[in-house]
């Protein structure tokens, strides 16, 4: 049997940090990646941050182009409210070149990485993890780290954690377009082939946060929607997406232009703190404990984040409870965790309908000059909504 | 669009084995009774893997796309869902 000190499900971000770091601690380490080559099973926006990406892994990240605009429309029926604003490095990424590259600074640091490998189970002995078993074979460790993704099976199957449920799951599906640079640059007025921006949209009846993103010769559009709405309404999600592109006017862009890919994925939208994260030599991380900023849909700097401190907590075999402390030490990780009651909020009701209508009628009213309008917003909501949001801001640290 | 028509843009190896399952089909017909049609797999699943003919859920594995929502919106626990091995399955390249 194959014998290392640390093996690693997964190749993604959260895996190849693991990986990063362990290596660089010297430790023998395996990374079983399920997809052909990293990065071919994954789907995301997908923007990140330049700098803190490179921060760890180093320089020369492949990316598409820079974000030098993210325009936010708040939809309240047809009509939308639009806020713009210019962020600081962030920029879009193509998964499968993001991710390859990714692994293969975990590969210079010495760690060993093996695709097209599924893994299956831990075979366990009095509460420690011996060895995991592959559809290629079995494979023997001191430590295990679990960066699996949403579908975290292997952690399930160890009763680590339990399966996401409709209410605590969003259903994202996302297509890619064809555009050539110079058409891209004209329809989204893109000065230069470097430069590009990100839209996002929210819809509150049905509730639907849509994203668009510029590649550097593509477009990325995509949306999400709670499974527990879309099944209970039994709508189906790429019909949503469908009449989404219609509603933003990204139907009338696109048109003529040839699809590139259809994916879908699962967004978590509940974990950690509210799980468990280890137990005795295992460690889970990423999307796996459901590491997605709910506000901002960044899964990838979580993961990174996460992955790093699964990577440490392997190599010193760490008790469950510091890996958890270590988690929430993390500013990137405690910042998903302090926001997990406006998410609860979000996903059941139709309360973020109503913080919707609320905002954008407040907006409304701001821009117009209307401010007996603002007045009687925050009047007939200074009860149930203001509260509940003044609740959670102070909260906040 | 039609949805085999977005599938065609996918990259897939086909593994001659399903990697889903109906665990028992008996509880498709009581899933029916309460839920309906389109039952809850079939109309969440963004690739038409899930239909409804004489009576039970037919899947086509083939056009799976990976997500998972079918595992987690089954009321029953019902489906039964693995990865494909050896690295089958979908290999995505501008996602």
């Amino acid at each position: 049997m194959l014998d290392y000190d640390i093996v690693i499900v997964g190749a993604g971000p959260a895996g190849s940090a693991a990986a990063l770091k362990a290596a660089s601690e010297g430790k023998r380490v395996l990374v079983i990646e399920r997809g052909p080559e990293p990065g071919s099973k994954n789907v995301s926006g997908a923007m990140i941050r330049k700098d803190y990406v490179t921060s760890i892994f180093g320089e020369d990240m492949p990316f598409e182009r820079n974000v030098e605009t993210i325009k936010v429309s708040l939809y309240n029926g047809n009509k939308p409210v639009n806020i713009e604003f210019h962020p600081d490095g962030l920029v879009t990424t193509g998964r499968l070149k993001f991710d390859k590259w990714l692994s293969s600074v975990s590969e210079k640091a010495g760690a060993m990485v093996i695709p097209k490998t599924t893994a299956l189970k831990l075979n366990w002995e009095n509460g420690i993890a011996k060895s995991l078993i592959t559809d290629r074979g079995e494979v023997s460790a001191k430590s295990f780290v679990l960066a699996e993704g949403v579908n975290s099976l292997v952690s399930m199957e160890s009763g680590i954690k339990g399966d996401w449920t409709p209410e605590n799951s969003v259903q994202a599906v996302k297509m890619v377009y064809s555009i050539k640079k110079g058409d891209l640059n004209t329809l989204f007025n893109l000065p230069d082939d470097n430069t590009g921006m990100s839209w996002r949209m929210i819809t509150s009846d049905p509730l639907v946060a849509g994203f668009m993103y510029t590649y550097k010769d593509s477009l990325a559009v995509g949306i999400g929607s709670p499974i527990k709405e879309l099944v209970d309404r039994k709508i189906r999600p790429e019909k949503l997406l469908d009449d989404f592109l219609e509603m933003t006017g990204i139907a009338e862009k696109v048109k003529g232009y040839s699809l590139r890919e259809y994916s879908a994925k699962i967004i978590p939208e509940g974990g950690f703190p509210d799980i468990n994260v280890a137990r005795g030599n295992v460690y889970l991380c990423g999307d796996a404990i459901g590491l997605v900023d709910p506000l901002t849909f960044d899964g990838i700097t979580p993961a990174i984040a996460s992955g790093t401190i699964a990577g440490e907590a392997a190599v010193h075999n760490y008790d469950k409870e510091i890996y958890r402390y270590n988690l929430m030490k993390d500013p990137e990780i405690s910042k998903i965790a302090k926001e997990r009651k406006l998410e609860t909020d979000f996903m059941t009701g139709n309360k973020a309908g109503e913080y919707i209508n609320m905002v954008s009628s407040m907006l409304e009213g701001w821009a117009s000059g209307d401010l007996m309008g603002i007045r009687n917003t925050m009047v007939s909501n200074y009860r149930n909504l203001i509260p509940d949001l003044m609740t959670f801001v102070m909260r906040m640290r | 669009m039609r949805t085999e028509e977005k599938l065609y843009t996918l990259r897939y190896k086909k593994d001659d084995k399903s990697h889903l399952a109906i665990k028992d089909e008996n509880t498709c017909l009581e899933c029916t009774a309460k839920y309906g049609e389109p039952q809850p797999c079939v109309s969440i699943c963004p690739a038409n893997v899930f239909s409804w003919q004489n009576n039970r859920i037919v899947i086509g594995y083939e056009n799976c796309v990976e997500c998972g929502a079918s595992r987690i919106a089954c009321p029953y626990e019902n489906i039964e869902w693995n990865y494909p091995r050896f690295g089958k399955g979908i290999a995505l390249r501008y996602a």
